[in-house]
């Protein structure tokens, strides 16, 4: 099903053009796994609230104990959270009501209820 | 005839379904549980009742740092690791050894030659707990990577992981201790570096700060983060 050559072996057509069915009219049964790359950005806010009182006080950690543990604790967040959904991932378990489905869990719904033939 | 080619399809079935074990190389299959040597967890397990589940599961043997001895500390198990060199643990071992000593003896001088009463109170004369103290402190909370956006490397600060930032703070503490005169030892330069660390002062502690004044300074660079 590759689409570009099957287009170039059309050839330059004449008016009126006839209709002929290159590619079959349907959607393939299948994702492919490129747009399920999230980014790893996490914890901006927390962070720059850290450097804003870091340089307040002169790189004096003890004066912001409070914004160092918030911002600590929003990545050892992040890092079980990622943990868990991997987890989740590989063992295949579908979630209802779930709105951004992981690719494996759409192929796995794909296959479920395949195209009519 | 027949049953050649159902023996190779089953074969290959098998190497399809063969996993590399999840221990690696180690020499115990992978329902072996570490063993439970510190002697607070093992009350803490006998009162809990969890010693009479684990009685009867397969266990490793304890390697040789792992004793119940109450002068056993993991922190500075590790430090004795990050300071190995060849294998050589008796030496590592040797030198964090007298370090300790050394900051004992540097502690006690301080402490005689105060006069009075509430300050010397305010003197820690456990080395154990002046090494906790030093690496606490020179624990960063981020650390820079490189990371390629459009043909220039951009150093990119980025939050580290409790683990990481405990083996940083260790690195920067030897290496404090490594920059010396030739004629001086590496356990006295160590101790003093360790001392003026708890304190929150000297190199390693301004090796900290630099580095987040770096990732301060590269802040702007905090979103190119990815991957």
């Amino acid at each position: 099903m590759r689409i570009l050559p099957a287009l170039w072996a059309r050839g330059n057509p004449k008016e009126p053009v006839p209709f002929q069915e290159i590619l079959p009219l349907k959607l393939r049964p299948f994702v492919s796994g490129k747009g399920d790359k999230t980014s790893n950005v996490c914890c901006l806010y927390e962070m720059s609230l850290v450097f804003g009182c870091l340089k307040e006080n002169e790189f004096k950690e003890s004066a912001c104990g409070r914004e160092i543990k918030s911002f600590q604790e929003c990545f050892t967040n992040y890092n079980k959270q990622k943990y868990i959904t991997k987890e989740r991932e590989a063992k295949g378990i579908l979630t209802p009501g779930e709105k951004r489905l992981p690719y494996r869990q759409l192929n796995k719904l794909l296959r479920m209820y395949p195209n009519e033939k | 005839m027949f049953t050649r080619p159902l023996l190779l399809s089953s074969k290959l079935e098998l190497t399809r379904c063969f996993k590399f074990p999840q221990n690696g190389m180690s020499q115990y299959p992978s329902y072996y549980i570490k063993p439970i040597y510190s002697n607070d967890k093992q009350t803490d397990l006998i009162k809990s009742g969890e010693a009479q589940k684990l009685a009867h599961v397969p266990t490793r043997a304890a390697l040789n740092d792992q004793t119940s001895s109450i002068y056993h500390d993991d922190l500075i198990c590790l430090l004795v690791n990050y300071l190995m060199k060849d294998g050589n643990k008796l030496l590592a071992r040797d030198l964090v050894e007298k370090t300790m000593e050394k900051i004992k003896r540097v502690q006690l001088e301080k402490y005689h030659k105060l006069a009075n009463e509430e300050e010397k109170e305010k003197v820690v004369l456990n080395p154990r707990a002046i090494i906790h103290q030093a690496i606490t402190n020179v624990k960063p909370i981020l650390q820079l990577t490189p990371i390629k956006r459009g043909g220039v490397t951009y150093q990119v600060p980025v939050p580290i992981t409790d683990r990481r930032s405990q083996f940083l703070s260790m690195k920067w503490l030897i290496e404090a201790g490594n920059e010396k005169e030739r004629t001086v030892r590496f356990y006295d330069q160590f101790a003093y570096e360790l001392i003026d660390a708890a304190n929150n002062t000297g190199r390693a502690v301004k090796k900290k700060q630099d580095l987040h004044k770096q990732c301060e300074m590269n802040r702007a660079y905090a979103h190119y983060r990815w991957s």
